[in-house]
């Protein structure tokens, strides 16, 4: 399981302050009893010698026996043993509750007569002290444990606040972006300034492999332009010449139509390379209503013979911000792909309102995954009639606009719809 | 007709001169900005084509100056920058048609047409041939008097083919001239077939013969 740092901080505190602490306690009790027991051995042996000097100094003036106090008893018979050591006892005197006293039995002797001396001293005190001290250490140590959690707590959230904000930067970095993340490289805290260091250099170098993919499509893509046009140019003068027989001109026609394609392709490589480094600019009034209107117009005629069946709700005055070239391929792309991958006198309707644009068609069902339909060089078939990029690009300009878009497939129907973002 | 064509691209050059100087246009050549500055100043084209990417300045500064010259040259700008943008301000310099590299020949040579018909014929224009009249302005077609009805794709399909006469077109360069788009998007070309099939069905019907060949794998032309 995972816990964020804080609490696992917590938990570890939790888990081993209370058991530091309870060896603590234990330990503090035995020491304190000890050191009590032997302060009443102490005070025994003290009061003891008080009272046989003061009843050696004036015999009959003490009395023998004071309750709780002492006992003195005279010509004790010899088979009494006695022991320097104190012993526990319960005594019960009459009027007093039971009481657990600490006594001491000496044999003494004065003038030749021999006397036992008891003296006592009441330890139920001594352990109610006892308990007590145990008590307001129990509640000392709840107290440090909980102060503890809660300091430590606070500290680790101060020290670990500039992980927390590089964490969080690095969350929000994209390398599609042009902008570098700012990471501090002065935080307060050495490790975590060589932290922002390290990913610092780390990300410079991710983009900068990135920047250089990029710009090699894009200079690959864009010095391609120039031979192929070259190439075109010759394969259409080719065309004209008088020497060309039927060998030839198939020969001829069959670089023209590689030449072609190659040409649109690395055109829409080009493309998708420049949206992705969105050197479209953007901010103008697309009349999305109008443009989509022309659109279909012009491919309901020109697949008049192969698409008989065209039908268009378009709701008007429909307006985007964005770029007007972009939008054009968006909706150009769609429509293409619905009019070619179509079957024989099949339909394509297009409907146009403020939620988004809807292009449906009868067709085939696609082979393969749905999902990686919008993949580059993702093919339905091995046809020049696409090359695989068609819908690649109608869903990076998607994504820079922030539309969406899905696609469905039903008995014979495919739909694609995009949705504009509300308020664009 | 005399023609300024200024590309640095040799190839592209001698495919462009060669394939104007067959139609008997006046082809003059200029590969560096200074080398076109030159001809400009001392001649008068009847149009200039116009690459923006020089050795030694932008096309664009020298349309600028042609213009500030007060001179009437018509330009038609041919570039591999094919943003937005280059487009639009090339037209705001005083361009009059602007064409992305890779174009097709028969593609600009249609413009250049399109465009001297409009400098000196105010497009009151009408072209015969064969007994086919075209009356450019009303954009109607008839044959011995006998109005033909072409839809819009077939009108601007037979224009194409007249204006590039005696030559093969091919099906992209169709289909690219037809889409009014960017041409790159121009949709399917083998879908051309059809509309040349109508076109020429459309054609006989009036008796106008078969003047619309195909030439195998490569593509279409008109014959007169």
């Amino acid at each position: 399981m995972s816990l964020s740092l804080q609490q696992r901080n917590t938990r570890i505190l939790l888990r081993w302050l209370p058991l530091v602490m309870l060896a603590g306690s234990v330990f503090l009790y035995f020491l304190m009893r000890s050191h009590i027991l032997h302060m009443q051995e102490q005070q025994l042996h003290l009061k003891q010698n008080n009272i046989w000097r003061a009843f050696t100094t004036s015999p009959g003036g003490l009395p023998l026996h004071i309750r709780g106090e002492y006992d003195i008893v005279p010509g004790p018979p010899a088979s009494i043993r006695t022991s320097d050591r104190p012993r526990d006892t319960a005594i019960r005197f009459p009027g007093y509750a039971s009481e657990t006293f600490n006594l001491l039995t000496s044999r003494l002797t004065d003038k030749g007569k021999s006397y036992l001396v008891t003296t006592y001293i009441s330890s139920t005190e001594v352990t109610h002290l006892i308990i007590k001290i145990a008590l307001a250490d129990a509640l000392i140590f709840l107290l440090l444990l909980g102060a503890i959690v809660v300091v430590n707590r606070n500290i680790s959230r101060r020290l670990w606040a500039p992980f927390y904000t590089t964490m969080d930067t690095i969350r929000s970095y994209d390398v599609r972006q042009n902008e570098t993340p700012n990471l501090s490289p002065d935080t307060g805290v050495d490790e975590f300034n060589r932290l922002n260091q390290t990913l610092s250099s780390l990300i410079d170098n991710v983009y900068q492999a990135y920047r250089n993919q990029k710009q090699f499509t894009e200079n690959a893509a864009h010095e391609l332009q120039t031979p192929l046009a070259i190439i075109r140019s010759k394969v259409e003068l080719m065309m004209e010449g008088a020497a060309l027989n039927e060998d030839t001109a198939h020969l001829l026609g069959e670089i023209n139509d590689a030449n072609e394609r190659l040409s649109q392709m690395s055109r829409n490589l080009l493309l998708l390379s420049r949206i992705e480094n969105r050197q479209f600019p953007e901010g103008e009034t697309v009349y999305l209503s109008r443009l989509v209107q022309k659109q279909t117009a012009f491919f309901g005629d020109y697949f008049q013979d192969e698409v008989p069946k065209t039908t268009t709700e378009v709701e008007p005055g429909i307006q985007l911000l964005a770029s007007p070239a972009l939008v054009e391929i968006l909706v150009n792309n769609l429509l293409r792909n619905a009019y070619i991958h179509n079957v024989a006198d099949g339909y394509v309707r297009v409907c146009l309102n403020r939620t988004g644009l809807l292009v449906e068609n009868s067709g085939p069902a696609i082979e393969g995954d749905p999902a990686r339909l919008f993949d580059r060089f993702k093919k339905g078939r091995e046809d020049s009639r696409t090359n695989g990029l068609g819908l690649a690009l109608v869903h990076q300009i998607c994504q820079l606009y922030q539309f969406g878009i899905r696609y469905s497939y039903y008995s014979g129907v495919h739909r694609l719809t995009v949705t504009f973002p509300s308020g664009s | 007709m005399k023609l300024l064509v200024i590309e640095d691209e040799p190839s592209l050059m001698a495919s462009i001169t060669r394939y104007f100087r067959k139609e008997q246009f006046l082809c003059e050549e200029a590969t560096t900005f200074n080398d076109a500055l030159q001809k400009i100043e001392d001649f008068r084209y009847d149009c200039i084509i116009l690459d923006i990417n020089l050795p030694g300045g932008s096309g664009l500064k020298l349309l600028k100056f042609l213009r500030e010259d007060k001179k009437r040259d018509g330009v038609i700008i041919i570039s591999a920058r094919d943003s937005l943008d280059d487009k639009i301000t090339g037209l705001d310099y005083g361009a009059d048609d602007y064409l992305t590299k890779p174009f097709h020949l028969p593609e600009l040579s249609a413009r250049v047409k399109s465009l001297l018909r409009r400098k000196y014929n105010e497009g009151g224009a009408t072209v015969d041939l064969d007994g086919l009249h075209i009356d450019l302005t009303a954009r109607t077609v008839s044959a011995e008097g006998q109005p033909i009805l072409l839809s819009k794709l077939e009108y601007d399909l037979l224009l194409f083919l007249v204006t590039n006469k005696n030559r093969v077109v091919s099906q992209q360069a169709i289909a690219e001239h037809l889409y009014d788009g960017p041409s790159d998007q121009a949709p399917g070309p083998e879908f051309v077939y059809s509309h040349i099939k109508n076109l020429k069905r459309k054609l006989k019907e009036k008796g106008a013969g078969e003047i619309i060949q195909t030439v195998y794998k490569l593509g279409y032309k008109l014959v007169v």
